[in-house]
């Protein structure tokens, strides 16, 4: 411990700040072909940034009418096949085209070469191409809603959806089966540059935490990706020509169907949530000054959930003619699944402890997620738990519990990362009153859309029910209200981080005096990321200490008002490192 | 009904009970643990914020003890769920064997009940979509209070669900396939059905009543005397005795008959006993069994008979279906045939009857 204190004495001042007109990778060329033909990561993550940043406004936008549709028991607003087509085209936009490459696409493709201190992504070609992949397959989703749209949910149960439907489903779900090579590209992609491209130094076990996160994510996306797109494929040939797979009516089996769709939806969930619990150990370490509380333990319960994830499809399908011993294995497994995201909620909240807590945005949206999450994930053993599994499957409690972890707790830490990274990927400071107003108004808005649906789904409301029981209006109001507000708080990062672009003020290469090695660049980063390769010395969170990865001294900590406030600076700056510190043991 | 949810759903089985319980045993356990970290990261965020604590802080990397205790204890708690859902479900998934059967069919938007004495009965759906007949027969699913109640359930197109909130009961309705679904009624009243899993167009339309009545007044509802349900249902027979019509008309007795030169097994006895496959396999004959080998003959053939019989699929209607099970059903030993010891017992004939078989003799 003393010899690396003592290296960690030796180094001197933080680097210079880079001149002003230094080229980056955003300014170096400015024509439209150096966009599309790049095959710089962080290009690539903003090309990324803006198409799910389009997705993420359409499935908004249909499940304001969604929402706005449930002010009346008998529909408000739409009829019944406009309000199924557009439940579906929420679900499909915002699972395949926005929270599945949410956080491996932008922040995945924009950090993950930065924080191991490399260049580039092992595949820059693949990497391009996968943003290709994408669009086509996004093009292939447009063409349906231009048609007329789908509306058989996007769960896709067949017969509906091979027989019965009248909507034009083929392309629809041609553009999911698309969009899923994309994923495997990215995790593909991900996964080789971990394993191949650190940075001298740099072990397993001083990987950054959100590093670990996507590794976990990209052993799904490689291994689960494959049987959906099998599986969509099935589909099609089924609707296409008749060949029977699916439908009993042509010798086919629908729970087959189910049992493939899940075996890669369920992983699928934890594709969306394990990046996002990554940026949460990232947030909460950097601005409660901590080193993360338990690092092995956070590190293989994320891989735990990435393999236990797989085991566990069927616990979508107590009640749809799976066996009796059937559902008491899946229920039992699930429950296993339930203990490494409790670990990981344990441990943030203990980082936490004797901390030196500031509250700047990605903070509030870092402790929002806990918040949210853990709901999310308690709600979810009422549906593991075979005996409430009953009557509460298909309702609106299971609306609400995905919708917890999923929005809840993977938007908000996409919010967080974004918050967190913004300065670093554009070099701009955006407002920190604003920033941290609209997180507010986010996790307001959030709980009181998503509370009262809990009790509507305990009440029996099933899901995609444009007509409902009149008692229940008053429970639907609330959420479309809540709705309404959540809505409010999403816009206001779309404006301020819009302004910061144009005015906002620059922002130094370490805002948040964090230690990652991507703070180690420039803001914006230069082309190649790096001037020289690193040299990691110790681990991901030495904020204690007050040293970096490369053993170097952290700058001054953000003050209470803000990184970039100079009148918060009288504030309480956490001081700069090194300060030489022993280990302490709790508990 | 009333403006505002009431707190606690209606609860009007013995299943709605026990979910109760165990759903509230659930909510207090991870509300407590909840509530816990919640106040701990809100003690932190104000004990520990920057202005409280401006100094630097503490080299702290983790604690086995803690780990362990935190991966252990929520492990244990966890299980005391499992293992309370599993008997709650496993009290939901078998129903008893003296369960009062009323078939239930889904079909895109609506569901059809034929309860054993030959009721009939249109829950729900939408009236656009649906003949004048079926228009006029919609009414309420009748049970009786206090009687198990089993739903035997299919579907004629898509995937439905059978669910009854105020019951806490819920089944998915496959096409193909035949699920079970069951409760006992506590209380009297009438309660929604819904349609749980997404059917297309109307599928929020696929809703409907089910009444719950006294023992005696079910009693008077399947002798025809009341019309419990809320529509008038001209009753023509028995099911069974439908299901007999379709076996003639269908020309089933040709071949299932007791005569020496038949050339299809006897039925009589069959339901419920085990029946020796080709391939030397078993198989209890449930209705899934039988309704498999009315569409789909040669998926399994009885030990000793050649597979002859003709598929039925599209001839029949899920309707016809339940009729002709509640036939086979019926079918005990020597009801319809005569009997003889004049020849041997059809190898595969079903086995496990009360005493030895004796071989039959057709009397037509």
């Amino acid at each position: 411990m003393s010899a690396v204190l003592t290296r960690w004495g030796l180094s001197t001042t933080p680097p210079p700040e880079p001149p002003p007109a230094e080229p980056n990778y955003l300014n170096h060329n400015y024509s439209i072909w150096s966009w599309l033909f790049t095959t710089d990561h962080k290009r690539i993550g903003i090309l990324y940034l803006i198409s799910i940043t389009l997705f993420f406004v359409g499935g908004g936008i249909a499940a304001g009418v969604v929402r706005l549709n449930l002010l009346a028991p008998n529909g408000a607003i739409v009829t019944e096949d406009v309000y199924n087509r557009a439940f579906t085209a929420h679900g499909v936009l915002m699972l395949f085209f926005f929270l599945i490459p949410a956080v491996p696409a932008v922040f995945g493709n924009f950090f993950i070469p930065m924080m191991i201190g490399a260049k580039d992504l092992a595949f820059p070609k693949l990497n391009l191409a996968s943003w290709y992949v994408f669009m086509l397959g996004a093009a292939c989703a447009a063409w349906s809603v231009l048609v007329g749209g789908i509306d058989t949910g996007w769960t896709l149960y067949p017969p509906y959806s091979t027989r019965a439907s009248q909507a034009s489903v083929v392309p629809g779900v041609l553009g999911a089966f698309i969009a899923g090579f994309s994923s495997i590209m990215t995790g593909l992609n991900i996964m080789v540059t971990i394993h191949k491209m650190r940075a001298p130094g740099l072990t397993w076990n001083r990987l950054p935490l959100f590093v670990w996160a996507l590794y976990a994510t990209s052993l799904i996306q490689l291994l689960a990706t494959p049987v959906l797109g099998i599986t969509l494929v099935l589909l099609m040939v089924e609707r296409m020509w008749g060949v029977g797979i699916f439908d009993p009516s042509i010798g086919g089996d629908p729970v087959l169907f189910q049992h493939l769709f899940w075996f890669y939806s369920h992983p699928a969930v934890y594709i969306m949530i394990l990046p996002g619990m990554g940026v949460i150990s990232e947030v909460i370490t950097c601005f409660s000054r901590k080193n993360i509380f338990g690092y092995a333990a956070v590190a293989w319960s994320s891989v735990g959930i990435a393999v236990v994830g797989f085991l566990l499809w069927a616990h979508h399908m107590f009640v749809a003619g799976i066996s009796f011993y059937a559902a008491i294995l899946f229920s039992f497994l699930s429950m296993l699944v339930a203990v490494p995201s409790a670990i990981k909620v344990f441990n943030w909240t203990a980082t936490l402890y004797r901390g030196s807590i500031t509250f700047q945005a990605p903070m509030i949206f870092a402790l929002g997620f806990i918040f949210l999450f853990i709901i999310g994930g308690l709600t979810g053993l009422y549906l593991a738990t075979l005996g409430t599994d009953i009557h509460l499957h298909d309702t609106y409690f299971v609306v609400a519990h995905f919708h917890f972890v999923m929005v809840g707790g993977m938007v908000m830490a996409y919010f967080a990362a974004l918050h967190y990274w913004w300065p670093k990927m554009f070099g701009r400071m955006y407002s920190d009153w604003w920033s941290r107003l609209a997180a507010m108004i986010i996790i307001v808005g959030f709980f009181l859309t998503f509370i009262p649906q809990f009790i509507m789904g305990y009440h029996g409301m099933p899901r995609r029910y444009p007509n409902y029981p009149a008692n229940l209006q008053i429970l639907n109001v609330m959420s479309t209200a809540g709705g309404s507000i959540l809505g409010l708080g999403y816009l206001m990062p779309a404006i301020y981080l819009t302004l910061s672009l144009i005015n906002g003020p620059k922002a130094s290469s370490n805002p948040w005096s964090a230690t990652g090695l991507e703070w180690q660049t420039p803001s914006p980063p230069s082309i190649h990321n790096f001037e020289e390769t690193p040299i990691v010395v110790c681990g991901p969170y030495e904020y204690a200490i007050g040293v970096d990865q490369m053993g170097r001294p952290l700058p001054e900590g953000p003050g209470e008002g803000g990184p970039i406030d100079p009148a918060s600076h009288a504030g309480h700056p956490y001081p700069a490192g090194p300060v030489p510190k022993e280990t302490e043991v709790v508990g | 009904m009333s403006f505002l949810p009431s707190f606690i759903p209606e609860r009007a089985s013995i299943l709605a009970d026990r979910f109760e319980a165990l759903f509230w045993y659930i909510t207090l356990t991870t509300a407590t643990v909840g509530l816990l970290i919640y106040i701990f990261i809100i003690y932190c965020c104000i004990r520990y914020r920057r202005s409280r604590s401006p100094g630097t802080t503490p080299r702290i990397l983790g604690s086995h003890r803690l780990e362990i205790a935190w991966t252990i204890i929520p492990t244990i708690v966890f299980f005391t769920f499992y293992g309370w859902g599993v008997a709650v479900y496993n009290y939901a998934f078998h129903p008893p064997e003296d369960a009062l059967e009323i078939f239930v069919i889904g079909k895109q938007w609506m569901w059809k009940a034929q309860y054993p004495s030959g009721q009939r009965v249109i829950i729900g759906g939408n009236p656009a979509n649906m003949t004048e007949a079926e228009r006029a027969s919609i009414g309420k699913l009748v049970v009786p209070l206090g009687r198990p109640v089993k739903l035997t359930l299919t579907s004629e197109d898509v995937i439905h669900n059978f669910g009854i909130p105020a019951f806490r009961s819920k089944m998915d309705v496959l096409p193909g396939r035949y699920t079970t679904s069951w409760f006992e009624a506590t209380k009297l009243g009438e309660y929604h059905v819904f349609c749980d899993q997404y059917c297309g167009t109307w599928h929020s339309l696929m809703v409907g009543k089910v009444h719950v009545v006294t023992p005696e007044e079910f009693e008077e509802f399947l002798l025809g005397a009341r019309s419990s349900q809320g529509s008038e249902n001209p009753v023509d027979g028995s099911l069974a005795f439908q299901g007999r019509q379709l076996f003639m008309k269908l020309q089933c007795s040709t071949c299932h008959t007791a005569k020496p030169s038949a050339r299809a097994p006897v039925l009589e006895g069959l339901y419920g006993s085990k029946v020796h496959l080709k391939g030397n396999r078993t198989e209890i004959a449930d209705e899934q069994y039988i309704i498999e080998s009315i569409l789909k003959p040669r998926a399994k053939v009885v030990e000793g008979w050649e597979p002859i019989m003709p598929s039925y699929e599209g001839q029949v209607t899920a309707e016809d279906l339940a009729a002709l099970v509640q036939y086979i059903r019926s079918l005990k030993r020597g009801t319809t045939l005569d009997r003889t010891e004049d020849f041997p017992v059809p190898v595969g004939a079903p086995t496990e009857r009360p005493e030895p078989i004796s071989p039959v003799k057709g009397k037509n």
